[in-house]
């Protein structure tokens, strides 16, 4: 059986460390609505490899800041 | 709340109101004996006539829902400084109109929800017509049944719109 893997965000403290980036600029820049960027902040919604790639740049980071993965089972 | 979850729930309450309004004047006419079950015409009439109404009423609810959000969103603007920027309100509006990856999503999920049950109306249709049922009766089943659908699909997305979703 494959893993299952929660997915965590540090998109909160990345936006604080841009300066107080609100969620509607975030938004406007990575391309998704502000409802989006708030789901995916609280972790109700895994965004598509594109749109991770979008968030990250958007900081001007990679990736693998933005978004980590634990394994929760086997 | 964003503009897609207002435009759901009013999307929702138009429903509601649509299917309380057919059912009253479909009972009406059928209970004043001005209609029986085997005029498929009148039914399809009926029908036609309000799944009319809703796309009017569904057209006026968007143009309505814009014009008040313009409003809220000007009021605000100018509270918080003092003038009224036109352009800026449209820019705001048009993003909270964005369709992105997880609206769609959410669309896709909720649709499967509301086929599902428009797919059960169906077969609850035919079983009404292989059970010596009028073909009004089946005829109604099944325009319920799609009614019934739309609603549980708005529905859906209010529910994975607060809840989230995943892309499993």
């Amino acid at each position: 059986m494959a893993s299952q893997y929660t997915i965590s965000n540090n998109i909160r403290k990345l936006r604080f460390f841009a300066g107080e980036m609100t969620q509607q600029q975030l938004a406007e820049k990575a391309g998704a609505s502000r409802q989006t960027i708030i789901a995916i902040e609280a972790g109700k919604y895994s965004p598509s490899l594109e749109l991770a790639f979008r968030i990250a740049d958007a900081f001007g980071v990679g990736i693998n800041e933005v978004f980590s993965r634990e394994v929760t089972a086997d | 709340m964003s503009y897609k979850v207002k435009s759901t729930i009013m999307s929702l309450v138009i429903g509601i109101l649509l299917m309380a309004a057919y059912g009253i004047y479909a009972a009406g006419k059928v209970n004043s004996g001005a209609a029986s079950m085997d005029d498929l015409k009148f039914w399809a009439s009926s029908m036609l006539l309000f799944i009319g109404i809703g796309v009017a009423a569904t057209i006026v609810m968007h143009i309505i829902l814009s014009i008040l959000l313009s409003i809220g969103k000007a009021i605000r603007q100018t509270v918080e400084t003092g003038k009224t920027d036109d352009k800026a309100i449209e820019r705001s509006l048009q993003l909270d109109m964005v369709e992105d990856e997880m609206d769609k999503l959410i669309s896709l999920k909720s649709m499967r929800v509301g086929y599902a049950i428009g797919g059960l109306g169906f077969i609850a249709a035919l079983i009404s017509l292989v059970m010596g049922s009028p073909s009004g009766v089946m005829l109604n089943i099944m325009f319920g049944s799609f009614f019934a659908g739309s609603l549980i699909e708005s529905l859906a997305q209010l529910v994975y719109y607060r809840r989230g979703i995943k892309n499993s």
